[in-house]
């Protein structure tokens, strides 16, 4: 009789551990489905106030849209379509820059050598100094000509002149080059956490590879390219996926659509820009997968 | 080196000699970029100290670069009266703040991570999935119909059952920090859970079928066994959580302005639109009627250090074992 009334075992493990993931899933209704759709709903609608102080919906098709581009302006008086383009040219400009920069560092920081622990403690300082609020209150916005050349490292140093004045390259191609180098705190800045993702990687090569490599006697180059980069091409693939993830959470469009929806109570453009933002993720983030994922098959193969 | 020539040992000591000259032309090179490397992360950090130490006076004399004139500590005295008006306990309650967010995050972030990791139940790759999904669609993006959706919160409507209105607004109230961080969307928590579920992913299966040979329960082999097993992941988690939380400016600035948040109140104090008043104060307060828009800088940078006392303590006490546990962290595998 005890029998029939108890539940199989593996039926109470599997009970269990919809338990243990339904905070999250009650989480996932509350705080991402239904503003996802709302968003949605709300960017094809003319939303305002009604009587009662409800909010009132009235369809408008994509007018939302068609404004949002046509006659809306950022907090800085720049179109719209400015600010998407911007945004997107950094971030796709510096995420290489950042996946590639902070493999360097880890490898820098996985070498065995005296003060080592110094080194990394610096090297995953910018986890603290890469907060959005440390980056925006470190930056100086006032004083006079010279400070407002840039308050990075080498906007006023010798390399900086010396590039300009003796190699002859095309002012846009000098300007934007300087404007990179410069931006190397910015990288630096976010290169944090992907340090840390890469080390653990790179500690958790197993080192009989590299002694096999060793023994048949490749060099540095070789081992590089044919033990580490495959032995971490997925971790690549991860921080690339993050890297992207971050720059957009930092990037300013979220504050726009608050203040559209807030500050000028135009809730409908103000879900509108939200749509085209999430589109704009989705489609940056195919794209590098687009790309990383033909590595990642390649080194598979 | 009986049998071979003169010559034999000339080539041979030159060789060595060659390949000692490579590896300290090779160990100067990477020592200068390393040093080179470590200066440019803290080279933030190295600019604030003139500036902030420096008479207010004295600010934005070109002459002055490294070495300040007269040193004061005025800056650092208004940086104190801005951002800690309750005096120091402002900054404790914002760790206080942090360190119970870290709590509930790894508490969550861990039994769903576990879940996902080794409870096979139905639909629990689609779990894994929207997980992910999470990650992946910025928060800032949901934010305007999260926060219309927190001013009328109904919970499905259950909230009836309790209250008149059936509605209650949770802007701008403590809690509901708390219950982001509990349903899962606090700070980066998809990445914890991505973490967790990694980990407990290496951990030996024959730990858990021991425990349960031996008599434990579901939720005794995991509280008693699996848990005190995921140090390493709990710390890096605490570690990314408690820099994340203690430095998070978009949910304590949106969801609880009034809230004694440190991150909050630097934020909104020397935001650049409040340059003139912060000026002005600082002129009264200590009798500087020369004080330019440079003392703005410098005392916003000087809070900026203050700020970054508790992180910097934490993360310096922190980094000995975030390294030693890195490889059994689940951040790769």
């Amino acid at each position: 009789m005890k029998k029939k009334t108890r539940l199989k075992y593996s039926t109470k493990r599997k009970i269990n551990g919809f338990i243990f993931v339904l905070p999250f899933l009650i989480g996932f209704l509350l705080c991402f489905a239904i503003p996802i759709f709302n968003t949605f709903y709300y960017s094809f609608q003319e939303v305002s106030v009604n009587k009662t102080g409800g909010m009132k919906f009235d369809f408008n098709g994509i007018k939302n849209y068609v404004s949002l581009f046509k006659d809306e302006v950022t907090t800085d008086s720049q179109p719209m379509a400015r600010l998407f383009a911007d945004q997107n040219v950094s971030i796709l400009t510096n995420t290489p820059l950042i996946v590639v920069f902070s493999l360097f560092l880890a490898l820098l920081a996985n070498m065995k050598f005296k003060g080592r622990g110094l080194v990394r403690v610096i090297f995953f300082l910018p986890i603290v100094l890469g907060l959005d609020v440390v980056v925006d209150m470190l930056a100086i916005t006032t004083g006079g000509e010279w400070t407002q050349t840039g308050s990075g490292l080498f906007s006023q140093s010798y390399i900086a002149v010396m590039l300009s004045r003796y190699l002859n390259l095309p002012l846009s191609i000098r300007t934007s080059l300087i404007s990179y180098v410069d931006n190397i705190f910015t990288v630096l800045s976010q290169a944090g956490v992907q340090t840390l993702i890469y080390l653990a990687a790179l500690q958790s090569i197993s080192p009989s590879l590299y002694e096999v490599a060793q023994i048949e006697g490749a060099t540095k180059y070789e081992t590089f390219w044919k033990v580490t980069i495959p032995s971490i091409i997925n971790i690549i693939l991860f921080v690339s996926v993050y890297t992207v993830v971050d720059l957009f959470l930092a990037s300013p469009i979220a504050q726009e659509a608050y203040s559209f929806a807030f500050e000028q109570s135009k809730i409908g453009t103000g879900s509108a820009l939200s749509v085209v933002y999430i589109g704009n993720v989705l489609l940056a983030l195919g794209l590098v997968l687009l790309i990383m994922g033909k590595a990642v098959k390649k080194y598979e193969r | 080196m009986k049998g071979k020539t003169k010559t034999e040992v000339g080539t041979m000591s030159m060789y060595l000699f060659k390949k000692k000259i490579t590896k300290i032309t090779l160990g100067i090179f990477l020592a200068g970029l390393i040093a080179g490397l470590c200066f440019t992360i803290l080279y933030p950090v190295i600019q604030l100290v003139p500036t902030i130490f420096s008479d207010i006076e004295d600010l934005g004399n070109p002459n002055i670069i490294w070495l300040p004139l007269n040193f004061s500590a005025v800056s650092f005295k208004a940086a104190v009266r801005f951002i800690l008006p309750d005096g120091w306990m402002t900054m404790v309650k914002s760790i206080l703040y942090a360190s119970s967010i870290i709590v509930i995050q790894i508490f969550f972030a861990a039994m769903a991570g576990y879940s996902l990791a080794r409870v096979k139940f139905p639909g629990s790759k689609l779990v894994f999935f929207l997980v992910i999904l999470v990650f992946l669609v910025p928060q800032q993006s949901l934010l305007l119909s999260q926060y219309i959706y927190f001013n009328h919160f109904n919970a499905f409507g259950l909230l009836k059952l309790f209250t008149k209105a059936g509605e209650i607004n949770l802007i701008n109230k403590p809690i509901t920090l708390y219950l982001f961080a509990i349903l899962g969307f606090g700070v980066k928590h998809s990445l914890f859970i991505f973490i967790f579920s990694k980990f407990f992913l290496n951990i030996p299966k024959e730990l858990e079928e021991a425990a349960q040979i031996d008599g434990c329960g579901f939720y005794r082999t995991y509280f008693k066994i699996m848990l005190p097993n995921a140090v390493p992941a709990i710390s890096t988690v605490a570690v990314l959580s408690f820099v994340w939380n203690y430095g998070d400016t978009y949910y304590t600035n949106y969801f609880n302005p009034d809230g004694p948040y440190l991150s909050t109140i630097l934020s909104t104090t020397f935001n650049s639109a409040n340059k003139d008043f912060v000026v002005n104060a600082v002129k009264t307060w200590f009798g500087l009627p020369l004080a330019t828009d440079f003392a703005f800088d410098a005392v916003k940078q000087a809070g900026v250090l203050i700020f970054l006392i508790p992180l910097l303590i934490i993360y310096f006490i922190a980094q000995k074992w975030l390294v030693e546990n890195l490889e059994n962290s689940g951040l790769v595998g």
